[in-house]
């Protein structure tokens, strides 16, 4: 931190820190000097000259704005000499700019033009001249159109896709009065800009304004401003949304609160659109005749409370499950497990985690004791080191990437370790591609050079992991035996290459891992992830600031459903439901006999399924969620739904799921609701509520607990979320801190013990959570795949997502500007591939695995490995999971979407 | 006139082909290395502060204080740089050109002292594209030191090495300008840094690196072998040396040529040029290029050195010394001097890059009333006082000097 | 004469320099001459922006900048005629005109036998011998428009003969 140091501003005294920025410090204390070209989020320009100040000592006039603040200055900001060249400098910028104005964008220029006196024309010392200089409009954006005849030239929307989102799309063309901006060779359309739009957002003048809803939004005419959470990913963007007549017309980042400054993707941005759409669920359905017909609320809670107690009766309490959601809130996943446990009387309650990081969970929480990502946000940014592997962050965690580019420009090291190509390679020191579902080999033969060259971290083994060197020395005779001559083999990785990343990775100061679905999507997916910490724990780069491992999240609260207890084997605050004081604990709180808790684990996600297909379970209750879609092998998803007694799906959209549905019921969406959410770094996030519920559709808390109701069950009486919420607090100590009140503003991460506790940036810096307090390494071999190729299905096929839509695309492809990017499904095939199995570009192929087919456009790439091929999951109508299989991880019960044997025909 | 000076950038250019390195050898070429590499880098920095050799770039900075700024702006750095600026975008303005030409070696060799002197292993020298005899040159005797091992590892056995890249630049007048030009350097466009950090702090990839010009670097050499002494004693007061002059004009002779600093407008045009050519009259002169003054007959015997010029408000700049005559119509010429500003303006910042096209087109009036001088001289010095680089602060001293001289 | 660059040429020109920030301004002015029309063109742009690990906005946004490159098309032969001070002074604008009739110019100002493009240019540091220009990389002085006949001739004569 910065020494406070004193300066005078106009005979003021002020105190300031040291190097701060005057411009800033100045408006911070009330001076109201203008400025258009600097923006607090951005390095200082100097371009627009209205921050002149006189710096005593200093000859000339100084621009405030590139000034740092040094003890003693004496500042005069305000007296006539200045206020005259501020008038004339904006007369310039007048003369050079078009006026119009349409009230579609928030314009800092035009108070501007009224403080100093220059709206009427016969006011202005300078003529207008903009006419005569050439005019270029780019309207090629689906997000945004730039018009030069508005641009000020003042490098902001330049900076901000360059410092702000790494990106630097956008550069100035020609020079002098004629320059413009320009992404690309002068097409944005074409360019390589993805639509995050933050230069919309920091654009001063609307020169570069937003497309859509642009004929509809009045900024004069904003109904409501609601600070919320972005719906999206688990990034947990804080938004601040427009409305006008209960209709989302813009969303922009908020400025100064973390987890993103301000920053979003174009998801953030411009996916609301689902919000409003016509195609939203506004009332209860029931089944009749074989169709889903309306029906009232309490014909529809009657029924499906009647039918969970007669499947309970009649087959006994094992007969019931639910499916939690990611997308819901904290509030709701909580009355959602209580109400399993509860009304349900067993633990049969997961959700989508199941199909993501539950490897990952299951490995971190064994070997180190919490199940969530160990750093902060801003630590991606600050690390010395990354290594990225599984995980396409740029696509996926578009915002978590800013701070890993922005790290990169100060000099940090990347190391991307992925089979496919992933477009933060582009930013990377190194690039490893090992073989589809080598990575325990290829971690293995890292750790192996890191042996061989002498770089473990000894006293952090002796000190902070179970066994100390003995257990070291048992990992130590297992990766021995990964040469790396067997390593190169397994993998197709170089030697050179993967020992470079070891020896970058382990002799950095400061490391992380973000690791993703690509490794934890695996039938070894905790394996892979115990590899990845045994690492982390020999090189002792985990437990410090700066060092550890983190999952990104994928849905906006995967964290949170677990956090609060949607598992089939913890309640909230990760206390095993197997423990008879835990169990105590909690029935206590929720007021129930604590024999009415049942202490044996649930199913989990595939497991439910599983066992509906067997007939074991006769009634599910889904809420948000797809499984259709999401779970592996469609086929045995359909038919074990189809084999249901009784469905209910809760959601806000007819789904894939809704069609097997016998009763269907209407939810609020994230924009309709109140609550919290949790993101990927542990910061418990506030929703509120921006748009009024779409027809009759309710939260999802309160149809819980109108069922109970109906149930006879005590599930409790709630008057607001903040009730729910004080609740989880009593239930979940690790959450205990944290209050509504304390969060209004910016978020806190867990573990929050108390309401004086600040929250926990960093996990593991004194203890591991694990009963001895030290962390513990699993050795792993690797192990080959069962499924393998064969003359039949001789290609692996990869899955993953893509920046444009999201999961099942439910919500992402209710939006024009999202479609505009990307709405087709594609499978990307290796030139040699497409050779041998004479697949053309752009053309339609059929893909069959020993599960199902699809069909879908091959696009030939040299981002895959030969042997392997590329599909984004999100498209319904080439459905990836109907070549996916249900084998499953050991240990988590994952599923390996990572790996599925195909063959490709052209048609 | 003084005639009994020495030559310094043009040192031997008469006798022999000096962009042959066995000739500059011959003439004792590279003898100031070996004695610099005898000598500690203060000793160095010492003399070039003695003799008094101030930039021939057009600011006339003392060159011994640049470099023990950039000796001494860092402890330890990851690298530091020596940039030699031939730009040479200045209009009337072509000595760079003619010592490269001319004299490539005499460069080359001031810059590896120079980079000796402050701790520098890498230069740049930094060539406007257009000049392609010039950069061929350079490049020849770049491979030619590289060839005598007068650039490389171990320059003359010793333990400093230091290696020298042409950069070529691609038209833009203000690249020239030291902070735009180590922009374009790393490959950006042309915009000017925010000052301070100077580039003796955070230059080249924000190292600290030391920039020159041409004329500059190649005056070391002498201080070096000849002693600050023998420097000093030439020039004026504060102008110390040989200076460049670019005649210009409708004159007997015209070129550049080496002469003290110090010497009269009237002794260059009569004495060293032989006069006007035939029906033409001195009218005016445009001294230091487009970003100079313009002076009148009351000029012809004011000595050209930095302070005496400064003194009547005129400047010496880059050494363009461009003779107007009785035929040329004034005001057009200033018109085109508010073109070229217009048209290298790199318009990051408002005041010029709004102001250059305002004055261009008040001044194209037909007419020019007083009203139209007094607005043309203010628009000028706001942008004097508020423009981000010289670029936008020096159209007031064409504009201002013109309307102080002659009326239209 | 094939009026175009294909990617492999782009790519082994660019080749010819380290991939290192302060080789771009070089590599464009290599990639401008070797085309036959005297510009970078988008595929350049792009393979540039590959190259140097820049996206293609900050490429065109280089070559833009400076005045020595174009991003249109042009003609074998680039005739940059000083309007500076001193060769204005002894002219040059008559010689503009006058090269203007000459090759008869387009509105891109290129000549009807697709050969010269006429550009101006700032103070090319021949002022001893104004009025000067450049015809590609060759410097010519004393101008006068017979002689501007003489040299256009002798260049269209050498274009044919090749
Ligand atoms: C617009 C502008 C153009 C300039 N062009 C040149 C140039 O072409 N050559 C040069 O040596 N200095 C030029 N300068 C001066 C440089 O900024 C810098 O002062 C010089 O390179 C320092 O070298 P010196 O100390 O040896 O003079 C220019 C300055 C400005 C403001
Ligand atoms: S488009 Fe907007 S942000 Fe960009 S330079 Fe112009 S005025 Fe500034
Ligand atoms: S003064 Fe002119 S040249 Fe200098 S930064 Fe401003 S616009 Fe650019
Ligand atoms: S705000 Fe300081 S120059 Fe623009
Ligand atoms: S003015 Fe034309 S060459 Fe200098």
């Amino acid at each position: 931190m910065n020494k406070n140091v004193n300066i005078i501003i106009d005979g003021k005294t002020i105190t300031a820190k040291e190097h701060d920025n005057l411009l800033n410090v100045a408006r911070q204390n009330g001076f109201d000097i203008p400025g258009l070209c600097y923006h607090p989020r951005l390095s200082p320009t100097g371009a627009c000259r209205l921050c002149v100040v006189k710096i005593e000592g200093t000859n000339g006039l100084v621009m405030a704005c590139t000034v740092q603040v040094k003890d003693g200055m004496k500042i005069t900001a305000f007296d006539e000499e200045l206020e005259n060249n501020r008038r004339h400098t904006l007369s310039y910028l007048l003369a050079e700019h078009n006026e119009e104005y349409d009230e579609t964008y928030h314009d800092e220029f035009r108070p501007l033009i009224e403080r100093y006196n220059l709206k009427e024309v016969a006011q202005r010392p300078i003529k207008s001249i903009w006419q005569n200089i050439p005019r270029v409009v780019d309207d090629t954006s689906p997000v945004l159109t730039y018009d030069s005849s508005k641009c000020i030239r003042c490098f902001r929307c330049i900076k901000a896709c360059e410092e702000i989102q790494g990106k630097g799309v956008l550069s100035f063309a020609d020079r002098g009065i004629q320059k413009y901006i320009v992404a690309g060779t002068g097409k944005w359309g074409s360019s390589e800009c993805d639509g995050c739009g933050e230069c919309i957002q920091l654009c001063p003048t609307g020169a570069i304004v937003e497309k859509p809803h642009r004929n509809i939004i009045n900024i004069y005419k904003i109904d409501k401003k609601v600070v919320t959470s972005c719906p999206y990913c688990g990034v947990g963007c804080q938004i601040e949304v427009w409305t006008q007549n209960n209709q989302i017309v813009r969303v922009n980042g908020v400025e100064d609160v973390s987890p993103n400054y301000g920053r979003l993707c174009v998801k953030g941005r411009f996916g609301y659109q689902y919000a409003n759409d016509r195609e939203r669920l506004t009332q209860p359905l029931i089944r009749k005749n074989g169709k889903l017909e309306p029906a009232t609320w309490d014909e529809a809670l009657t029924l499906v409370a009647n039918k969970f107690n007669e499947i309970r009766q009649k087959y006994g309490k094992k007969a019931l499950a639910g499916y939690s959601s990611a997308k819901c809130s904290n509030e709701d996943n909580y009355i959602f497990q209580k109400f399993i446990r509860l009304a349900f009387g067993n633990n049969n309650v997961d959700y989508c985690t199941r199909l993501c990081h539950a490897s990952t969970v299951a490995a971190m929480i064994r070997s180190l004791g919490d199940g969530a990502g160990s750093n902060s946000i801003e630590d991606f940014e600050t690390t010395d080191c990354l290594i990225v592997i599984g995980n396409n962050i740029i696509e996926t965690h578009p915002v978590t990437a800013t701070f890993i580019k922005r790290g990169k420009q100060k000099g940090q090291k990347i190391i991307v370790i992925d089979p496919k190509w992933t477009p933060l390679v582009k930013y990377a020191d190194l690039f490893l591609q090992p073989r589809l579902a080598t990575d325990v080999a290829l971690l293995n033969g890292m750790m192996h050079v890191i042996i061989k060259h002498h770089l473990i971290n000894e006293k952090f083994i002796e000190e902070r992991v179970e066994g100390g060197m003995q257990a070291y020395e048992q990992l130590k005779e297992l990766v021995m035996k990964y040469t790396p001559d067997l390593v190169e083999q397994i993998t197709g990785v170089p030697e050179k290459l993967f020992t470079e990343a070891a020896i970058m990775y382990a002799t950095a100061p400061t490391a992380m891992i973000a690791t993703g679905m690509g490794m934890s999507q695996q039938t070894v997916g905790t394996n892979n992830v115990f590899a990845l910490l045994n690492m982390c724990l020999i090189t002792g780069k985990i437990g410090r600031e700066r060092c550890g491992i983190n999952p990104p999240r994928g849905q906006n609260n995967v964290q949170g459903a677990t956090d609060v207890g949607a598992s089939p084997v913890m309640y909230p605050g990760y206390i095993p439901v197997t423990n008879e004081e835990n169990r105590k604990k909690v029935a206590k709180i929720w007021n129930v006999p604590f024999e009415e808790l049942d202490p044996n684990p649930g199913l989990t996600t595939l497991e439910i399924m599983d066992a509906a297909h067997e007939g074991i379970i006769k009634g599910m209750y889904i809420m948000g969620e797809n499984p259709v879609i999401t779970d592996p092998n469609q086929l045995h998803t359909i038919e074990a739904l189809q084999n249901l007694e009784f469905l209910v799906v809760q959601d806000i959209f007819h789904t894939e799921t809704t069609a097997y549905a016998d009763v269907v019921l209407p939810a609020t969406s994230l924009f309709e609701k109140d609550g919290t959410v949790v993101n990927s770094d542990r910061r418990v996030l506030r929703l509120r509520k921006v748009l009024e519920p779409t027809g009759e559709a309710l939260p999802d808390w309160k149809i819980i607990v109108e069922i109970a109701a109906r149930m006879n069950i005590n599930i409790g009486n709630y008057l607001n979320e903040e009730e729910i919420w004080n609740e989880i607090r009593q239930v979940a100590p690790i959450l205990s801190g944290i209050t509504y009140e304390r969060i209004e503003k910016q978020g806190i991460q867990w573990p929050c013990y108390d309401e004086y506790h600040p929250g926990t940036s960093t996990l593991y810096k004194d203890k591991f959570n694990t009963s001895s307090g030290k962390a513990k390494i699993y050795p792993v071999e690797y192990q080959e795949q069962s499924e393998k190729t064969s003359a039949e299905y001789p290609l692996v096929m990869n899955s993953g997502r893509i920046l444009y839509q999201y999961h099942s695309a439910t919500l992402s492809r209710k939006s024009d500007v999202l479609n505009a990017y990307a709405s087709e499904s594609y499978i990307l095939i290796h030139p040699d591939d497409a050779v041998k199995y004479k697949i053309q570009d752009r053309k339609k192929v059929k893909v069959c695995s020993p599960r199902g087919e699809l069909i879908t456009t091959a696009i030939i790439s040299d981002e895959v490995l030969p042997g392997e091929v590329f599909m984004p999951w999100h498209f319904h109508e080439s459905p990836v999971n109907a070549l996916t299989r249900n084998e499953k991880d050991p240990i988590s019960k994952i599923a390996p979407f990572k790996y599925s044997v195909v063959k490709l025909e052209a048609i | 006139m003084k005639n009994d000076f020495p030559y310094i950038s043009l040192k031997n250019v008469d006798k022999a082909d000096l962009t042959k390195i066995e000739n500059y050898l011959h003439f004792g070429g590279f003898s100031a290395i070996k004695q610099s590499l005898g000598l500690s880098a203060d000793e160095i920095i010492d003399r070039i502060k003695k003799a008094g050799l101030r930039g021939r770039g057009g600011a006339g900075f003392p060159t011994g204080l640049k470099q023990s700024f950039t000796k001494t702006s860092c402890e330890v750095c990851l690298q530091k740089y020596v940039v030699c600026n031939a730009d040479e975008g200045e209009p009337g303005t072509f000595k760079d050109r003619y010592i490269m030409e001319k004299n490539p070696f005499a460069i080359i060799e001031g810059m590896i002292i120079a980079a000796y002197a402050i701790g520098a292993n890498k230069g740049y020298i930094y060539i406007r594209g257009e000049y392609e005899q010039a950069i061929r040159t350079m490049q020849a005797a770049i491979d030619d030191c590289y060839r005598y091992d007068w650039l490389g590892k171990n320059i003359a056995q010793s333990n400093f090495s230091f290696d020298i890249d042409i950069y070529i630049g691609a038209g833009s007048y203000l690249c020239g300008e030291e902070l735009t030009l180590i922009e374009s350097l790393e490959g950006k466009r042309g915009y000017p840094r925010i000052k301070p950090p100077f580039p003796a702090e955070k230059g080249l990839w924000q190292q600290p690196t030391l920039i020159n010009n041409v004329e500059t670097f190649s005056h070391i050499p002498f201080i070096i072998n000849e002693g600050y002494e023998a420097y000093a004693c030439i020039g004026t007061a504060e102008s110390k040396g040989t200076k460049l002059f670019c005649v210009s004009g409708n004159l007997k002779q015209t070129g550049v040529f080496e002469l003290p600093m110090g010497i009269t407008l009237r002794e260059l045009i009569y004495d060293v040029c032989g006069g006007m050519l035939e029906g033409f009259e001195f009218k005016a002169a445009l001294l230091g290029g487009a970003a100079g003054t313009f002076v009148d007959a009351s000029f012809l015997d004011v000595p050209l050195a930095y302070e005496t010029l400064k003194q009547k408000g005129a400047t010496l700049g880059s050494g363009a010394v461009m003779i107007i005559d009785q035929a040329t119509n004034l005001k057009d010429l200033l018109i085109n001097i508010l073109e070229f500003f217009k048209h290298e303006s790199c318009g990051k910042c408002v005041p010029c890059r709004i102001g250059t096209t305002l004055i261009y087109e008040r001044c194209k009036k037909a007419q020019l009333l007083p009203d139209d001088i007094n607005w043309l001289i203010q628009q000028t010095e706001y942008m004097s006082r508020n423009s981000l680089c010289p670029l936008g602060q020096s159209p007031i001293l064409p504009v201002k000097s013109f309307f102080t001289y002659f009326n239209v | 004469m094939q009026n175009k660059q294909t990617e492999e040429q782009v790519l082994e020109i660019l080749k010819q320099f380290k991939p290192e920030k302060s080789e771009i301004l070089k590599a464009l002015h290599a990639l401008q001459n070797a085309h036959p029309l005297h510009y970078i063109t988008e595929e350049a742009i792009t393979q540039t922006a590959r190259y140097f690990k820049l996206t293609t906005g900050q490429v065109y946004g280089v070559v833009t900048y400076y005045s020595m490159f174009s991003v249109k098309p042009r003609s074998p032969f680039i005739i940059r005629l000083c309007k500076s001070p001193v060769c204005y002074m002894k002219g040059s604008l008559n010689l503009w005109n006058y090269l203007s009739q000459k090759l008869l110019l387009n509105e891109n100002n290129i000549s009807s036998d697709d050969l010269f493009t006429l550009e101006p240019s700032e103070c090319l540091g021949h002022c001893e011998q104004a009025p000067a220009m450049m015809i590609n990389e060759q410097v010519f002085t004393n101008l006068s428009p017979k002689k501007i006949d003489q040299i256009i001739d002798d260049f269209k004569r050498k274009y044919h003969e090749k």
